[in-house]
């Protein structure tokens, strides 16, 4: 299936996903006016790429400056999706989660994905800022 | 034949503003790249001042929250009803000093049915710990988002996650409506 690409604007980050080489990427602040809207239109096509991975090792690198609260909602959701993809069929995926060293928000909320979530391999890691 | 300073006319507004601390202050119509512009001169203002990062954070984020409940909620639209993205809505927000933090405030009209719920909302917050509102937060992040709703209705939880004390918030009736009530919400960062 074709890649996934979305430029980023202001208030929603860029989507690059490459299903072809099986890296994931999804950079910058995430909030949308409607974030249901703005991910409907990229969990579904993650969803169809994992139902054709099997025994795969994927990778998902998410660096968000911010994310407001209904952005948090849909990436649990993403998250769960890659979750469900191991359990189904043996991938193997791992989420690298890029924080501000200094911000205990975002290093709280990726913890707490990596206690959620046990069957993918977070790695998180804090980015010195200045 | 001589003019008034302007300083005459206009001096006791601005001297408000000054004693009370403003840093910043809209009133007017609120849409997705209002927002965002207004949310580049918020970063930029509280990096002047001197915030430290876990506040500019903490401030940032509830700013928006404010300001996305007001397109989400203000019963003020100038976009029809039946427009439901780049909505223009109606309502204002502010950012104080005050004492060794900062106070947010917003304000915008809301249906009278809408306020029963929000109050219903708030009023259950303000009885909740820290820890009681951190774990409903949890539980919202899992459950199914609310019907109609363009998020995940975990505005309010985040802003009191982040909050120094419970949210504070008021119900003004309009003279002469019954349809509509203007929504006050504080908050101290």
């Amino acid at each position: 299936m074709e890649n996934l690409y979305i430029a980023p604007t202001p208030s929603t980050p860029e989507v690059d996903f490459k299903f072809d080489q099986h890296r994931l990427g999804l950079r910058g602040e995430s909030y949308p006016e409607n974030a249901a809207a703005f991910y409907g239109d990229v969990i579904p096509p993650l969803r169809t790429y994992l139902a054709g991975c099997v025994d795969q090792p994927i990778e998902l690198h998410i660096a968000l400056a911010y994310f407001n609260s209904s952005s948090t909602k849909m990436l649990f959701n993403l998250i769960e999706a890659l979750s469900g993809a191991v359990d189904a069929r043996g991938n193997r995926v791992s989420v690298h989660w890029f924080h501000d060293e200094e911000d205990d928000t975002m290093l709280e909320f990726g913890a707490e994905l990596r206690d959620d979530f046990p069957l993918i391999d977070f790695v998180l890691q804090p980015v010195h800022s200045g | 034949m001589a003019t008034a300073p302007l300083i005459h006319e206009y001096g006791p507004f601005f001297d408000q503003a000054r004693q009370h601390r403003v840093i910043f202050y809209y009133v007017g119509y609120f849409s997705q790249n209002i927002i965002a512009a207004m949310a580049e001169a918020v970063k930029l203002q509280l990096e002047v001042s001197g915030v430290d990062g876990p506040t500019r954070r903490k401030l940032f984020s509830s700013f928006i929250e404010m300001a996305q409940n007001i397109i989400h909620y203000s019963s003020d639209a100038l976009t029809p009803r039946s427009q439901n993205e780049r909505e223009l809505r109606h309502g204002s927000v502010c950012i104080l000093e005050h004492d060794d933090g900062h106070l947010l405030l917003c304000a915008n009209p809301v249906e009278s049915g809408v306020a029963e719920e929000l109050r219903h909302k708030l009023d259950t917050l303000r009885q909740m710990t820290l820890a009681e509102i951190k774990q409903a937060y949890k539980d919202t992040l899992r459950g199914e988002p609310p019907e109609g709703s363009k998020g995940a209705g975990m505005g309010l939880l985040t802003m009191a996650r982040d909050a120094r004390g419970p949210l504070v918030f008021d119900f003004q009736r309009i003279e002469g409506r019954d349809d509509t009530t203007v929504f006050c919400l504080k908050a101290v960062i």
